[in-house]
């Protein structure tokens, strides 16, 4: 049987390993236009907290010594389902009995003149971080235009690095994706209190250069007052399907997989950012472009291609930030309308989504001592995650939003949550997994 | 065992204990050693392993502080040390947890047994004030 998984982020990753795992001699091919590595990691490799060789989560002579066959650099250029072949770039083919699409996303770049000149950078891929760690310097000024959860990885990392910082966003509030307009308040407000320039509801028209050599920003019809030596484009990530659409399989905004995380060709799964899935919490499908939705799909896809399949409960939406010393956390359904808010000293904010007596969503944003000191930012990721009725404890956390703790731990959610695994059996560490 | 070169820091501790009934009654909690390891299997450079004695341990050569485990925690057992920007939690001291040779009443003891929810109930008995405060007893 010839297991080919094309992607070498989280999912692929993760499905190789898990396969690997239980079935060591299993026929496997990875293609990958990138080596692997933790997407996550990289804004700690652009602040050199990290070395670059933190960053890789396995090296390419390690998936060799594991019997994996590589073809790396390769990019794939289009699917034959009928001849059961992947088609690469520059010609060549891979045939599979299985196959994992696991391309994931690409940034993308609003098309606006100027936008490709000099001094202009994304974040999104180690290339970029690499490239982007070559220019900044102490005290220049860098504007990252799009204030998503791409933008916020690195804004620690440039403040840290001593560069004057200024987002950037189209949408009424930083982070639109990830935070409700109060919540970002409170982060914008706590980022202007420790010197970053914020501009929101600013539209990208150009980006020109200045005599003096640095970069001029007009939004809204109008240039911004300060010159920047570096922009970085953070407006949005796009699923890398464009090599299937003349495949036959079913796309909407990602490769529709069914609870096995199989496309409607059987013999082809799909996972992470390519996958529209099930939304363990609203129901709804969507494409969870998260790092734990990513490793978990990958999995299940691994356990299934062993001869194991499993039914994948669905994914969550989590988000975590910490920016300047303030912590913005987001689970579920965070945007949902039937909510309750509460406030705490120091500019500590929260806001629980509930259906009924059930915790749906949550946001949570406050300095990070007073987020580690209330130590509850787990415990709301488990109560949305069991979905379990809360009851009467619903009321008390409606009221009493500080007390997680107590209505956790009495609510019967720790005994909910302790049976469930992901593949239905206890986890294994990545390494022991691969000698067993 | 986490190290805090011998002043009193309770941020630091990985057993935390919930306050209930307006701090009449006290429940403490760490971790449940559980059998996903939602921390580990989240964790996106491999530093959470299996000890030998069966605890999920972080190894701070290769953990980057990146935050994703304390989220992916569903029990709000994983802890961020705010000094070090690494992430830790209860290792159960390589099989001789200090919290148990520390407690002077031996509430806390070393046996091996299932996992399970061995607080809930008494959680949940302690906060019927609390309830009874908001309505909802």
């Amino acid at each position: 049987m010839k297991h080919v998984v094309v992607g070498a982020g989280t999912a692929g990753f993760n499905a190789i390993t898990t396969l690997l795992s239980i079935q060591p001699d299993a026929d496997v091919t990875l293609v990958s236009a990138e080596v692997p590595y933790a997407r996550m990691v990289l804004p700690y490799y652009l602040s050199s907290e990290i070395e670059e060789g933190n960053v890789y989560t396995i090296t390419p002579s390690r998936l060799e010594e594991l019997g994996v066959k590589l073809q790396l650099g390769a990019r794939a250029s289009g699917l034959d389902r009928v001849a059961k072949r992947v088609l690469l770039e520059g010609g060549g083919s891979v045939e599979y009995d299985h196959l994992l699409i696991a391309t994931g996303s690409s940034s993308v770049r609003p098309p606006v003149p100027g936008i490709d000149g000099e001094r202009v950078f994304d974040h999104w891929t180690l290339a970029d971080t690499q490239a982007l760690r070559a220019v900044i310097r102490p005290g220049a000024e860098v504007a990252i235009v799009g204030a998503g959860f791409i933008a916020f990885t690195i804004v620690n990392p440039l403040l840290h690095a001593g560069c004057k910082l200024t987002l950037i966003e189209r949408e009424p509030h930083v982070l639109p994706r990830m935070l409700n307009a109060e919540a970002a308040a409170v982060l914008e407000g706590w980022l202007r209190d420790h010197g970053v320039a914020i501009h929101t509801r600013a539209s990208l028209e150009r980006i020109e250069d200045a005599p003096d050599g640095s970069k001029r920003v007009i939004v809204n019809g109008s240039a911004l007052s300060t010159q920047y030596s570096v922009l970085v484009i953070a407006t949005g990530i796009r699923p890398n399907l464009e090599w299937l659409r003349d495949s036959g399989l079913s796309i909407d905004r990602g490769l529709i997989v069914d609870e096995q995380l199989r496309t409607n060709d059987p013999a082809v799964y799909a996972a992470g950012d390519v996958a529209e899935v099930r939304d363990a919490v609203t129901g709804q499908r969507a494409v969870m472009a998260i790092e734990t939705a990513a490793m978990e799909q990958g999995r299940i896809v691994g356990a299934a291609m062993a001869g194991q399949p499993r039914t994948y409960a669905g994914g969550m939406l989590m988000n975590v930030i910490e920016s300047a010393g303030l912590q913005a956390a987001s689970f579920g359904d965070w945007a949902g309308s039937a909510a309750t808010e509460g406030r705490a000293a120091g500019g500590h904010y929260r806001r629980y989504i509930w259906d009924g007596d059930r915790l749906t969503g949550a946001v949570i944003v406050g300095p990070a001592h007073q987020v580690a000191g209330e130590n509850d930012m787990g415990m709301l990721k488990g109560l949305v995650q069991s979905g379990r009725p809360l009851g009467r404890w619903q009321r008390l956390l409606a009221e009493r939003p500080f007390e997680v703790r107590k209505a956790f731990l009495s609510a019967g959610s720790v005994a909910d949550l302790l049976p469930r695994t992901v593949l239905g059996e206890p986890s294994k560490p990545l390494e022991a997994a691969l000698r067993s | 065992m986490q190290q805090t070169g011998g002043s009193l820091q309770p941020a630091k501790s990985v057993i935390r204990v919930a306050p209930l009934e307006a701090h009449t009654s006290y429940s403490p909690y760490t971790c449940f050693q559980c059998a996903e390891g939602w921390c580990m299997t989240a964790c996106p450079v491999d530093a959470i392993s299996i000890s030998a004695a069966g605890a999920k341990e972080v190894s701070w050569e290769r953990c980057t502080g990146c935050k994703l485990c304390t989220i992916a925690c569903p029990y709000g057992t994983m802890f961020l040390d705010l000094d070090a920007h690494k992430a830790f939690k209860c290792n159960l001291c390589g099989g001789d947890p200090a919290c148990a040779r520390a407690c002077p009443v031996e509430a806390i003891q070393w046996v091996d047994a299932e996992t399970q929810d061995w607080q809930g109930a008494f959680a949940a008995e302690r906060s019927v004030r609390d309830l009874a405060a908001v309505g909802a007893a």
